[in-house]
């Protein structure tokens, strides 16, 4: 394991999926402690109306042209369980200072007590609402990521096959971080899984049974069940070396790719669940998320950033401390 | 969609260059010495400074018993005050093209950037030379590197392969033999986009058939000549490896648009699933070997620069 995150696995709060009301206030505990930097943003909370309406935070750059600007949807993580919009505050108004996106951030309805295909319906109706307001919202709609972490990543490839067989709205890009897309739990890296560090088959097991609600799955509520994948938007998909979600990351982009899917892979090595969301100043954080709003930008179309010209010809000197990525 | 269609735009103008004086690409000529010629002719073009902080120096090395001694060039940082870390560069070529000369300018970039020792082996190849002559010897120069890493300026405990296309092969292979004879100790290995599976069985490697570079028809081929009459086991085929465990901390990266594809993704995987430590990058666009055609592309930068931090923190 990477050592500037090994250093932090013993502080990292149990998150049984047996005591639900336990574990989100516990969740909720975890959440108040990230470092969360606000500076540079605007955020508003607002309702997508709908039915049921649901509620969307909406980061946006504090100093902008009037020139509209990409969009990401963002779809928090926790197990389909557990999480809620604040979890990825710290992370939205990174990239929104990053890239000068707008991010739209989705509250959706939480299982057991709203199981599939409850969440996933939210995340499609926030979407809708994203590029139907974008005028307003000052983005550029034919410019718009969907993208998620963990069962949020999920919850994102779910939009975007909606999106797809509801005829629209048009997705430039999908961005699946460490997804949770397989209820089956049989890949190699999920049998061996019971004690990975961030997220684990016992959590798999019961994150699953929650979100189904005793149904079985289809291919909207657990996406590697889809047998085609043709006609989905550039994909940039992330694993983690030591996360039991790794080996259905890779096949399902193994399989966008055999569909010609055009799609961008990171395996981060040394790394567990949730590292770059628990440990974001790890330098493989740091360089997680610059890699991250850089593809962003590639995906979006934004103007691009100078920290790549670093390489000119095979005699001129990269950046000296060795480190292509970080922030500015 | 042609596989063609989703090469990244700025990466494809070189290569639309090569195919229009070259139509097929050099695999289209049937001769193999005539082949190599003009893959020598094409990288000889490219024209490529000196680097100044770089020596250079070429040696003859002992080769495996009883055959010749195999050829090495030893790239120093001028500089070099103390042991520096080693890299042990493997050429490309499908086991049947490629020389030290095709890739010296990479070779110098790694020893400038890295900070490294680099010594490149130009070992024997197929179809005159099939397996297991290749990786043989890219044993035995190995085994030289190691044994004479104080002459060499060699810190002996932070030795790196690394190698592209067969390169990565061959990287595999020698790995896989180090570590079953008991051979040198190899801190980190960087095969990019490795040759690795004999079958032609994945998808990737029935999608690319038209991209000019590295087709199936012609990795069929040179599969042929490289495993000749003999079998292909894992030192040819590391895919055919059963048990991966007690390799080195690997990362492996590989385009979306090279034939290679699955079968280095499926290889990553299974080197995870055997506990080995391993980054993977799918680079979007990128075609066999298109950081080499198209340097300047902001897409060949990306892939460079990854390359050389992992390279840095695989080797601290």
């Amino acid at each position: 394991m990477d050592l500037e995150l090994a250093a932090i696995v013993p502080l990292i709060p149990d998150l049984p999926f047996d005591e639900l009301d336990r574990t989100r206030r516990t969740m909720a505990d975890l959440i108040e402690g990230l470092p969360t930097d606000l500076t540079g943003t605007i955020v508003e909370d607002r309702i997508a109306p709908g039915d049921p309406d649901v509620p969307v935070r909406i980061f946006t750059p504090e100093r902008r042209g009037t020139e509209p600007v990409p969009a990401v949807l963002d779809i928090h993580g926790g197990g389909f369980a557990i999480g809620t919009v604040a979890l990825d505050d710290g992370s939205n108004a990174d990239l929104v200072r990053e890239t000068g996106f707008v991010v739209v951030s989705v509250g959706y309805r939480l299982a057991p007590e709203h199981p599939f295909p409850a969440p996933a319906q939210d995340c499609y109706t926030a979407l809708r609402w994203l590029v139907d307001n974008a005028d307003d919202l000052g983005v550029d709609p034919g410019r718009i990521a969907v993208l998620g972490d963990s069962s949020g990543g999920g919850l994102a490839a779910t939009t975007v096959l909606l999106a797809r067989d509801r005829g629209g709205p048009a997705v430039a890009m999908q961005v699946l971080i460490e997804p949770e897309l397989d209820d089956r739990l049989d890949t190699p890296s999920m049998l061996a899984g019971a004690e990975t560090v961030g997220w684990n088959n016992v959590q798999a097991v019961l994150s699953w049974r929650h979100y189904l609600g005793g149904a079985g799955a289809d291919a909207y509520a657990a996406p590697a069940r889809m047998a085609d994948l043709a006609g989905l938007p550039p994909t940039y998909l992330t694993v983690n070396e030591l996360d039991c979600l790794r080996d259905e990351g890779l096949e399902y982009a193994r399989r966008l790719l055999a569909a010609g899917v055009s799609t961008e892979l990171h395996c981060w090595p040394g790394a567990f669940h949730g590292f770059a969301t628990l440990v974001p100043t790890a330098a493989i954080s740091v360089r997680a998320n610059a890699t991250l709003h850089d593809a962003l930008r590639r995906g979006l179309g934004a103007a691009a950033r100078h920290d790549t010209d670093v390489f000119c010809s095979p005699n001129v000197h990269y950046r000296p401390d060795g480190v292509e990525h970080v922030p500015s | 969609m042609s596989p063609r269609d989703r090469i990244d735009p700025e990466s494809r103008v070189p290569l639309d260059q090569l195919l229009e004086t070259m139509p097929g690409g050099f695999n289209a000529i049937p001769d193999i010495v005539e082949r190599r010629a003009a893959v020598t002719a094409l990288f000889a073009a490219l024209d490529v400074p000196e680097n100044p902080r770089v020596g250079k120096e070429d040696r003859s090395v002992p080769g495996p018993d009883g055959a010749p001694d195999v050829p090495v060039r030893i790239y120093r940082p001028v500089d070099a005050r103390a042991d520096l870390p080693g890299i042990y560069y493997i050429h490309g070529g499908g086991m049947i093209l490629g020389d030290i000369a095709g890739e010296d300018d990479t070779a110098a970039m790694i020893c400038d950037e890295v900070n490294a020792v680099v010594v490149s082996v130009g070992y024997r190849l197929a179809p005159e030379n099939p397996h297991p002559a290749p990786v043989e010897d890219c044993y035995a120069a190995l085994g030289w590197m190691a044994a004479n890493a104080a002459e060499l300026g060699v810190d002996p405990t932070r030795l790196a392969l690394y190698g592209g296309s067969a390169g990565g092969g061959l990287v595999l292979g020698t790995a896989l033999l180090a570590r079953d004879r008991g051979g040198p100790a190899v801190k980190f290995m960087m095969p990019i986009y490795p040759m690795i599976d004999d079958t032609n069985t994945t998808a990737s490697s029935h999608e690319i058939t038209d991209v000019g570079i590295w087709d199936r028809s012609g990795n069929i081929e040179a599969w042929a000549w490289y495993i000749g009459d003999g079998k292909p086991d894992q030192y040819a085929a590391p895919t055919r490896a059963e048990d991966l465990t007690g390799l080195p901390p690997a990362f492996i990266d590989v385009g979306t648009v090279d034939l290679f594809r699955d079968e280095d993704i499926a290889f990553a995987q299974r080197l995870m699933q055997a506990g080995i430590p391993t980054q993977l990058i799918i680079n979007e666009g990128a075609y066999h070997g298109s950081e080499r055609f198209a340097p300047e592309a902001a897409l060949s930068r990306r892939i460079w620069a990854a390359r050389l931090d992992a390279l840095r923190r695989g080797l601290a």
